[in-house]
């Protein structure tokens, strides 16, 4: 019942987005309809754009994870989009420095990246745990540093420029390379190892005595402090887990598609997380749905531009739209109950 | 004071009908009140008799759902409390509206300033301060920051500030609950001299010596509804105590002598801690708790019995000091080692510390205990079932009224969540209990369950460190009972051989200075 | 000091500028109970706005008047998203800036069909905003300490429930402030359009961030804000001159890399308003 009305308060809050997203469709003299036909086709007409949709959706999955993690115990991870570069980057490194057989060297590249991405998220969360540094701000500070860094990395004259003119590395060792899910597409088994992550948090969360200190923690400080739980070191430890969640969705986004370490790689998948982790209601299942609404959404903006009928970036609007609403639930609550103060103050009129 | 100057101004506030409903409460059920000038008039009842309700509506912090309310005859609307303010109402809070970084004279002004254009008067502000403070002679410093203010100076500052707002209608919430027994004299002074200016005030309270000696006229609510209004004059205590709870209640508490064999349970020397801000707060305390033993510790709020609890439970770090458990030094343990040492807390903060309010029953059943067989399997499991299965027995065994153990915390009543708290933490088999106010906010019903719960487990030998604000229930209990004042212990009593007077005044370091 | 140093000291003047606007936005919000880090997507916006009035009117000066409209209307929807439907703030500050990263690529590509990116328009002299933000630092360190309104707004932080039982309009008085903010990132971005001559969607680049971090090293106190303001407008202006010594990427990370170190280093939490980041339920019926 809890569960229904939480699930039609969000389907509310994302129908509203779209709804004034249409609003500003027609507003910059687009036709909504077509629009919203090629958005919907973009994403589900034909078992390639699916698949398109979803592996789009895999790194969403993986730093709305990121997100909901660090949520979860009460702290803001919003620079997955740094994690997300910096574990894509150090997976890559790993394909193409390494030597190993198939299976190990995979396993490798990503605890690679994972590894990577957890330390920088152990930063800001060693930083806020026992200096009091606001992890919103840091996160987002080391974000733009593991951009940055990484731009320089495989930037002409950088330490591991490979390509000839592109700004990425050489291409992984085949032994590194996730392989693809479905042939002619570029969906790979990062999809199933998201899934498999996705699965692993809701464990984690709901069924460890870790995972339940650390939303203790996330719930009220002080409760969990006198319930024996060390706060900081649970602060420092979601941080961890939130580098590492997106830190593995750059890496197997690097060795399923890119095959190699590229800047462009992220339309902004780190930001994507946060309005998957927010649509979620962080809860990790919830993600996995959030995660496909928003690649989803991707996948049918390249419909879109492809189409002509609008720019692509029209959906990023979109996006930013439902954010907007799936965060202020009390919207509806709040027009619930100025129905029923309108009813009971007719009621005492007549 | 002559009736006659009073009766000139007559009438100041007419209260007609008036009704507060809540969401699945009603509050206030059609009460009338009537208030003079040169008049003080009682507000008494029980906890959640409806009286701050019916003064917060009067002060426009609540709107009345039915009701009218009439201002030297006139019908008025205060739907906010500036308007109330502009119509020369004031109200000093149980709770001080006081921000505690600020300077007493910004705490007085601010939403009624002096000023010279848009800056602050503040050579205006200080002098019409200093009148103020003479004239009722209500001492403050206006430079000082409030929260380098005692308890006393703080409610001054409270009425000051109404006055200053030229308050000619004043109600005070409960102004004497946190004023320690030697203030309270001072303070009726301060009332009697308001009363002789011509104001009108209405007292709440829940004291009946006080209500009689201060009042005029005591309006009686009972659950919401009002019993009467009766003069002073003709009024007995045994009068206002039926109107006040219906029936007479007498606590039975069954305090059968156990003969402690003396064994020292919790042993703390020279313990001293800092509160929030770095300041002492706890200097050189020594204490100890035998078996079958009841240790009370009275003090007025504030004189650092929070961080001496946070300080033995394992919350707060010791500046100095030891903290021994059965012989063991146990000083700096996390809280977690200290409960599994045998020592357990009811923290007084039950929303802040006590429960998670946004988990379960069941989830908060564990809080502490999460990472134990058979509620962890290891470190990388958790049973529900178990989770489950021992909540409803706790909840069964303590008769926890709750839909089900899947009920957030959230949603119980005080008194349900201080039994589940109660659960949990007696159930681990403690040999010491820190109690903290275990009866803050709760009901007869709620009181009388805690404290047949701690009595019991001092029949079974528990030690129990009892820290309260409530004097009865510390005379009632305890065996020992020594008073915290500033941060230091003074004195020890057994509650059978001192009269509250001696403590009352001990809580107020009267005798530290006396001797 | 020779004439470099002195050049230096004045390009870290026009560098810190937006960031300082930023900052002392942020300090009205958070001095009011609200925190706000949509104050990056505010800045972003008002550039944004900037760029297309200043290209369709050719008036610079409209321009700048509806950037700092688009910022007011922003930190309007903040607080009414923060006061009355409770969302958490800094969830509600991620989704403006999310939504105005999307805006300014969909509107560069309808209005110049480059994508985050405008063609160069009208400007003002940059220094006539340097100016106005060095008299509103004054302003705002004079008006919160001395005036009666500086007096409610720190009261309405610290002890909402104060503010209102001595008849101030807790709800109201964020509300405004939080368009105040929004007024002041937008002066930042119109700043940023008018130094550069055009809009481009990576000119903010964190600099919303970095504003927060200049308030809170600034003890949420206007003139300390600005003063840390100015220091990441010099450590700005000396990794511009480091670009030809070492890569520009890694002179780039110097104020982010700042920022980080500074807030690790700052202890002094003195002054956090008591009631930062909770909504006030006034109780009602």
């Amino acid at each position: 019942m809890r569960l229904l009305r939480e699930l039609g308060i969000i389907g509310l809050s994302v129908s509203l987005g779209l709804g004034v997203g249409a609003i500003i469709t027609a507003a910059t003299g687009h036709s909504v309809p077509a629009v919203f036909r090629e958005l919907a086709l973009g994403a589900f007409s034909d078992v390639y754009r699916f698949a398109n949709t979803l592996m789009r959706a895999t790194p969403i999955l993986f730093t709305s994870l990121s997100f909901l993690i660090a949520f979860r115990a009460g702290l803001f991870n919003i620079g997955a989009e740094g994690q997300l570069f910096i574990g894509g980057f150090f997976a890559a490194w790993a394909g193409f420095t390494f030597s190993l057989p198939p299976v190990l060297h995979l396993v490798v590249c990503l605890l690679f990246g994972a590894a990577v991405g957890g330390l920088w998220g152990f930063i800001p969360g060693w930083l806020r745990a026992r200096r009091g540094a606001n992890e919103f701000v840091t996160t987002m500070m080391l974000s733009y540093v593991a951009i940055l860094l990484t731009q320089w990395f495989v930037s002409p004259g950088g330490p591991f420029h490979g390509g000839r003119m592109a700004a990425r590395t050489v291409r992984i060792e085949s032994t590194a390379e996730l392989p693809r899910l479905l042939a002619g597409t570029q969906l790979s088994w990062g999809l199933l190892i998201a899934f498999i992550v996705a699965l692993l948090v809701w464990y984690f969360l709901f069924r460890t005595p870790r995972g339940y200190e650390l939303r203790a923690v996330g719930q009220r400080e002080t409760a969990a402090e006198y319930g024996g739980v060390n706060v900081a070191r649970t602060q420092i430890l979601a941080m961890v887990l939130a580098g590492v969640l997106a830190g593995l969705g750059g890496a197997a986004e690097i060795l399923g598609i890119h095959r190699g370490f590229t800047v462009g790689f992220s339309p902004g998948y780190g930001w994507d997380g946060i309005a998957g982790g927010l649509i979620a209601r962080a809860h990790p299942i919830g993600a996995v749905f959030a995660a496909l609404l928003m690649g989803a959404l991707r996948a049918g903006g390249a419909g879109v531009d492809r189409a002509g009928v609008a720019p692509r970036d029209l959906v990023e609007v979109l996006q930013g739209l439902v954010i907007l609403f799936v965060v202020a639930p009390e919207l509806f609550r709040l027009v619930g109950r100025w129905r029923l103060r309108r009813r009971a103050h007719g009621r005492a009129q007549s | 004071m002559n009736e006659r100057e009073r009766s000139v101004r007559g009438e100041a506030v007419r209260m007609e009908g008036i009704v507060k409903r809540f969401p699945g409460v009603t509050a206030n059920a059609g009460i009338d009140l009537s208030l003079n000038y040169g008049e003080v008039h009682g507000l008494l009842g029980e906890n959640g008799a409806g009286k701050t309700v019916l003064m917060s509506v009067l002060y426009g912090l609540y709107r009345p759902s039915e009701g009218q309310i009439y201002l030297e005859g006139n019908p008025v609307s205060i739907d906010s409390p500036a308007v109330a303010i502009r119509a020369g109402i004031g109200m000093v809070h149980q709770h001080f509206m006081l921000v505690p970084r600020l300077t007493v004279a910004d705490n007085m002004v601010v939403g009624w300033e002096t000023s010279r254009g848009p800056f602050l008067d503040r050579k205006r502000i200080r002098k019409r301060i200093k009148e103020l403070s003479e004239q009722y002679g209500l001492e403050v410093d206006p430079d000082s920051a409030v929260e380098e203010l005692s308890v006393g100076e703080q409610q001054r500052v409270e009425i000051l500030k109404a006055l200053y707002r030229g308050a000619e209608v004043l109600i005070l919430d409960e102004p004497t609950a946190t004023l320690p027994e030697q203030e309270v004299e001072a303070f009726f002074t301060t009332i009697r001299a308001m009363r002789d200016e011509g104001k009108a005030m209405v007292f709440i309270t829940h004291k009946l010596r006080e209500a009689l000696t201060i009042c005029d006229r005591v309006t009686v609510l009972r659950k919401g509804e009002k019993v009467g209004t009766v003069p002073t004059t003709d009024a007995t205590e045994a009068q206002l105590a039926e109107m006040m709870v219906g029936r007479e209640v007498v606590f039975e508490v069954q305090r059968d002598r156990v003969a402690s064999e003396g064994r020292p349970l919790l042993q703390v020397e020279g313990l001293s801690a800092v509160d929030d801000r770095n300041v002492p707060a706890v200097e050189g305390v020594d204490l100890t708790v035998h078996d079958h033993e009841i240790l009370g510790v009275a003090g007025v709020q504030g004189n650092g019995q929070t961080e001496l609890v946070e300080a033995i439970c394992g919350l707060r770090s010791a500046v100095q000091g030891h903290v021994m458990l059965n012989g063991e030094a146990v000083t700096g343990s996390s809280p977690r080692k200290m409960a599994e040492a045998g020592l357990v807390h009811i923290p007084e903060d039950r929303h802040r510390r006590g429960l998670v309010l946004n988990f379960s029953v069941a989830e908060n059943a564990i809080l502490g205990r999460q990472y134990e067989a058979p509620f962890a399997i290891g470190h990388v499991g958790q049973s529900k079932r178990a989770i489950a299965g021992y909540a409803r027995e706790l909840v069964e065994r303590f008769s926890v009224v709750v839909p089900g153990v899947r009920t957030p915390a959230r949603a119980l009543s005080g008194g349900n969540q201080q039994r589940v708290i109660l659960a949990r933490e007696l159930d681990r088999k403690p040999k010491v209990i820190v109690a903290a106010q275990p009866t803050r906010g709760l009901d007869v019903a709620g009181i009388e369950f805690v404290w047949e719960q701690l009595l019991a487990m001092r029949r079974e030998g528990a030690g129990i460190l009892l820290v309260s604000m409530d004097l009865d229930e510390l005379m009632t209990l305890a065996d020992r009972l020594v008073v915290m004042y500033q941060g230091k212990l003074v004195g020890e009593h057994r509650p059978g051989e001192t009269d509250k007077q001696q403590i009352g005044l001990l809580m107020l370091g009267g005798a530290v200075e006396t001797s | 000091m020779d004439v470099l140093s002195l050049d230096l000291l004045v390009v870290a003047l026009r560098l810190a500028t937006p960031v300082a606007f930023v900052a002392l936005g942020e300090l009205f919000s958070e001095r009011a109970g609200i925190i706000n880090i949509g104050v990056e997507g505010s800045a972003l916006a008002g550039a944004l706005i900037a760029g297309i009035v200043a290209h369709y009117s050719g008036s610079a000066w409209l321009a700048l008047a509806a950037a700092v409209g688009i910022g007011m209307l922003l930190g309007f929807i903040h607080a009414i998203w923060c006061v009355y439907l409770r969302a958490n703030h800094v969830v509600a500050g991620a989704a403006v800036n999310i939504l105005v990263a999307g805006l300014a690529l969909f509107l560069t590509v309808l209005v110049w069909d480059w994508r985050g990116r405008s063609a160069s328009v009208v400007s003002l002299d940059p220094w006539i905003l340097v100016w106005l933000l060095l008299v509103l630092v004054v302003v705002a360190q004079v008006f919160l300490f001395r005036t009666r309104w500086g007096l409610r707004l720190r009261v309405v932080g610290e002890h909402p429930q104060a503010a209102d039982t001595a008849g101030i309009n807790v709800y109201r008085t964020r509300v405004a402030y939080s368009v105040l903010t929004g007024a002041l990132c937008g002066l930042a971005g119109a700043f940023l359009v008018n130094n550069l001559g055009r809009f481009t969607a990576g000119m903010v680049g964190g600099r919303g961030f970095i504003g927060i971090a200049a308030m809170v090293v600034g003890n949420y106190k206007p003139i300390p804000a600005f003063l840390a303001a100015y220091l990441f407008g010099f450590v700005d202006a000396l990794q511009m001159r480091l670009q030809d010594v070492i890569p520009s990427e890694i002179s780039m990370m110097l104020p982010y890399v700042l920022t980080v170190i500074v807030l690790a280093g700052f202890l002094g939490k003195a002054n956090v308003p008591a009631a930062l980041g909770k909504p006030y339920i006034k109780e009602q019926g």
